[in-house]
């Protein structure tokens, strides 16, 4: 290179690199294009499965963003009792969470559990400025009464609450025990109902205290009484025996502070969350328990993760076993003797029905008998032109029952016995009697389309889109739920969840405080990270990335994407790369 | 900070220390252990760059390209058939003056397959337009790591650091890590002449027609000769920092040297301990050891060269069908000096697929160059048993 002819300087501009001299705006490249992308928010799996009706993918796309008072609001819209529920609820959300085909689902419950105690340490909320004329009566303060009162009194209703037991809650109170639901959380709780200017009035039981007539003053009635009388197990005994009990009015005796002794040896009869919550109870009464469940753990309806604490504390368990007939002397309880039961055919319910076993008799110590194999209602209250059936009463889905003015749910109704299935029943009420108040006010209210207003084909109703009070904003999205084959999980990194932790089993004895403490700040921004925002954008950007003509552009109000369709030829990678499946290409629209 | 690491370590700390913001990679023996590190380094923070998978070494050498393109500082590395693979990409970041820095760790070519080292896969890419240092001990592979972002961005050309497989990459040595702050005062930002951006889109890497094409070529050749010079400038001024410098070539014990050896890589080391055993003797044995291969420091390489009698050149490379490659370059080189300072030049091919060559080996060496009236061949194969 010692040797280099000089060029000719002549003067031209020729750059070291091969570079255009225009803007490569001048190619519209858009006019190649025969498909074209758009923005299609759909349905994610938990809000679909959820009874309550809640935008789960909503609130936890506003934590992931750091909106917790969104977030917050969010819930709230939906959910009367977050901090009740994220401890309670037997969240079905969870299982159709399509994070579950990556590693484990979200663990959701343990997010609104605390997102709900922060929402508990916020200011209390405020009634309407203006009030509507119509008052309502509602009789029963449990989740579904209360969830009905909350959302008439944010629709500018005047309610009023009759609850029959000292003090509201329902079964909320009376049934699920104070180590599972502390009564602190339960008290606030209500508070933050009662400050919407919702009148709860208390040990005023409809027929007992005071006349269905008493109730004509209101406008419209929403009975939600619960279910509250236990069904007999039926066995057998020659002598009365004063220790064999209904297992929902131990529960009631001691979640009114009682602590009663039970002897040395408890059995309980049932598979539900009722028989979890007596034998977990009288084990910290101090007896030795047994739960006598007649199918397998396959069966079980209660909660699973309520069984395995049960497990853990100490609590045995015979299944295939129902008691057939009591030992008894002297107006004492010895025993009971036990069939044994096989697995048959499915019954109605889908479940194998369970068959005796030839010659399988067994006997087991007890002196104490919780009987919990499910719980009636008593509906005798009500007048005679609302239709029962079955032992509930009809409805139809915005539980408007056969006579006029009178709307029936929770419980009393033909739905799933789980609070959140009552907290949903309790917002379809309100917002189906909102709908009657102001048909019958010569209003116009139009059709309520209520499929329009569901997560999804079968989930619960959105009661922010319904009033627009939804803070996201979002678009309705299609009502398809999302599935794990629709979205792209290549941009998903495997995370483990993270659990609740757990009081250690071994001192329980006498102790009502709550075993479960939950996640720690930091384990549940983790979980909230875990979400995939199945279905809907959550601004990951990777649309914009991937796009090779720089065609998607962020929007000014930061909510979300444009494409330029002067420059976006149609190419589909946007759509292939969403993780989540929020995108959708179709064929160019002139 | 002085610390024992391998020198693939060396190399990792070194693109650390430069600040690099894009590392795409993909990991093949014996360079594995350096995108290791720095996607450690990346994921514990040490190191805050974006660190893109990739599910080869041609779309890693892509996505530098594209990361470089867009005016931020980009590092890769490779080695042998990951370096061939990348073959076509190499010319896309030169003739797009990228200044991309990549460690290649010499590794033979298969087949037959084999890990050891040789120069060949670096040597295959001579032709690219990348700019090649060949590193001699794991400080130096730090250093030139840092000092090859400077050169890059300066004259924006991409530069390969090269090292040994094993000897160099597996093998732990004391590094001084210089501090951040003396880095950043050696390497400030990268400042990009050219880059994508979305406010003013232009196309990059379009068709050049023949009445500009030439021009664009020239101008690479240009910033080349200017490497010639600014390499050891930049060199010294690393120096002033660090104390440390290493040149374009370096001459050992030359001075009225009658026979020297040409070496590069390792190889350099085992050759420093046979010149001064042969000098304690009397012998007047010399090294000049060639650190940068492309720019060609022809000039250099002739005033090193010239007035001695004898030049044995080792290359751990072979060109097939023709001669050692680092000869066959100096001979070239040697063409120009007046017949009677032109030494006569021995070309000795040695060391492929990681043959140890030893000091015993660097001695016959020696011995026979001594005793030779001339080379009786253009490549002389050393140890070769059949």
């Amino acid at each position: 290179m010692s040797d280099i002819t000089e060029p000719n300087r002549t003067g031209r501009d020729i750059p070291p690199i091969a570079i255009s001299r225009t803007t490569t705006e001048v190619n519209p490249t858009g006019s190649w294009k025969y498909i074209q992308p758009r923005y299609e928010d759909r349905v994610a799996p938990c809000n679909a499965g959820c009874p309550v009706g809640i935008d789960i993918e909503g609130y936890l796309y506003l934590l992931g963003q750091g909106r917790t008072a969104e977030a917050a609001a969010l819930l709230l819209e939906e959910n009367p009792m977050p901090a009740v529920t994220g401890r309670v609820c037997h969240h079905p959300c969870e299982d159709g969470c399509n994070r579950a085909n990556l590693d484990e689902p979200v663990a959701i419950h343990s997010v609104e559990r605390r997102l709900g105690d922060i929402a508990l340490a916020g200011p209390a909320p405020t009634p309407p400025e203006t009030l509507r004329d119509e008052r309502v009566a509602v009789i029963g303060s449990g989740p579904a009464g209360l969830a009905a009162a909350y959302h008439l009194a944010r629709l500018g209703y005047r309610v009023t609450v009759f609850e029959a037991a000292p003090e509201a809650g329902g079964m909320l109170r009376l049934g699920i025990p104070e180590y599972r639901l502390p009564r602190a959380i339960l008290d606030r709780q209500i508070d933050r109902i009662a400050a919407l200017g919702v009148d709860i009035r208390c040990s005023t039981a409809i027929g007992r205290d005071i006349e269905w007539s008493e109730l004509d003053e209101f406008d419209a009635v929403f009975a939600a009484p619960g279910a509250h009388v236990g069904k007999d197990a039926r066995i057998e005994s020659s002598d009365a025996a004063p220790t064999i009990r209904a297992g929902l009015e131990f529960l009631k005796e001691v979640n009114a502070g009682a602590r009663p002794a039970l002897g040395d040896h408890v059995i309980v009869v049932g598979g539900g969350n009722t028989a979890m919550d007596c034998a977990r109870s009288a084990l910290r009464l101090g007896s030795v328990v047994t739960v006598l469940y007649r199918r397998t753990p396959l069966e079980m309806p209660a909660i699973p993760q309520e069984v395995k604490e049960a497990k853990l504390e100490g609590v045995g368990f015979q299944f295939l076993a129902t008691p057939a007939a009591a030992r008894v002397e002297d107006g004492r309880l010895l025993g009971i003797e036990c069939q044994r039961m096989e697995l048959g055919p499915p019954d109605d319910s889908g479940r194998r029905r369970p068959m005796p076993v030839e010659d399988g008799r067994f006997s087991m110590i007890a002196d104490f008998v919780l009987t919990a194999i499910g719980e009636d209602c008593d509906l005798a209250f009500l007048p005679d032109g609302v239709e029962i059936t079955g032992g509930v009463a009809t409805v139809d889905e915005l539980c408007e029952s056969t006579t006029a003015r009178v709307f029936v749910g929770g419980d009393a109704a033909d739905l799933p016995r789980s609070v959140a299935d009552a907290l949903g029943s309790g917002k379809r009420a309100a917002l189906g009697i909102d709908q009657w108040l102001r048909e019958q006010a010569g209003e116009d209210p139009g059709e309520l389309d209520v499929a329009a207003l569901r997560f999804g084909a079968s989930g619960n109703v959105s009661i922010a889109r319904k009033r627009g009070t939804d803070p996201l904003h979002r678009a309705a999205p299609v009502n398809e739920v999302v599935e794990f084959d629709g979205m792209n999980p290549v941009h998903f990194k495997p995370a483990a969840r993270n659990e609740d932790h757990f009081h250690s089993a071994g001192d329980i004895s006498a102790s009502f405080g709550e075993v479960n403490f939950g996640l720690s700040d930091r384990e549940m921004s983790d979980e909230v990270e875990r979400c995939m925002n199945c279905g809907v954008c959550n601004r990951c950007e990777l649309c914009l990335i991937f796009c090779p003509d720089m065609a998607i552009h962020r929007r000014e109000d930061g909510e979300g994407f444009e494409i330029d369709l002067r420059y976006c030829k149609g190419c589909g990678l946007c759509a292939a790369e969403c993780p989540r499946g929020a995108m959708a290409m179709s064929r160019e629209e002139s | 900070m002085k610390k024992v690491m391998i020198g693939n370590h060396a190399v990792s700390w070194g693109v650390q220390r430069a600040r690099v913001e894009v590392i795409s990679a993909y990991p093949i023996t014996p360079q594995t252990q350096i995108v290791e590190e720095l996607s450690d380094m990346c994921a514990d923070g040490r190191l805050p760059a974006r660190y893109i998978k990739v599910e080869s070494e041609h779309s890693a050498m892509a996505a530098c390209i594209g990361a470089s393109a867009a005016g931020v500082r980009t590092f890769t590395a490779t080695s042998a058939q990951g370096l061939a693979l990348m073959h076509e990409l190499l010319h896309w970041a030169a003739g797009g003056r990228l200044p991309i820095v990549m460690a290649d760790v010499n590794r033979a070519m298969a087949p037959g397959w084999n890990i050891w080292t040789d120069q060949n896969d670096s040597l295959s890419q001579r032709d690219t337009g990348w700019i090649q240092l060949y590193c001699e001990t794991n400080q130096e592979v730090f250093d030139t790591t840092i000092q090859a972002f400077r050169l890059a961005e300066t004259v924006n050309l991409p530069v390969m650091v090269i090292l040994d497989a094993f000897f160099l990459s597996h093998t732990s040595e004391p590094v001084e890590l210089t501090d951040q702050e003396i880095v950043d005062e050696f390497l400030p930002k990268r400042v990009a002449q050219y880059k994508l951006d979305p406010a003013d889109p232009h196309a990059f890497g379009a068709l050049v027609r023949p009445d500009a094409y030439m021009e664009m070529r020239w101008q690479q050749q240009e910033a080349m000769r200017e490497t010639l010079t600014l390499m050891p400038e930049i060199d010294e001024a690393w120096a002033e920092l660090t104390g440390r410098r290493y040149g374009a070539i370096e001459n050992y014990r030359t001075e009225d040297a009658e026979l020297l050896l040409v070496t590069s890589g390792t190889i350099t080391s085992t050759a420093r301990h046979v010149v001064d055993e042969r000098r304690e003797r009397g012998e007047a044995v010399g090294l000049v050891k060639v650190k940068m291969f492309r720019p060609f420091p022809t000039g250099a390489l002739r005033e090193a060269l010239a007035g001695a009698d004898r030049v044995a050149v080792l290359d751990r490379n072979i060109s097939p069908g023709h001669g050692g490659i680092f000869a066959e370059e100096i001979r070239s080189a040697l063409y120009d000096v007046p017949l009677e300072d032109r030494p006569r030049l021995f070309g000795y091919v040695l060391g492929l697929g990681g043959r140890d060559v030893t000091p015993a080996v660097i001695d016959s060496i020696v011995d026979r160059t001594w005793s030779a009236d001339q080379a009786e061949r253009q490549d002389l194969w050393v140890g070769v048993e059949l």
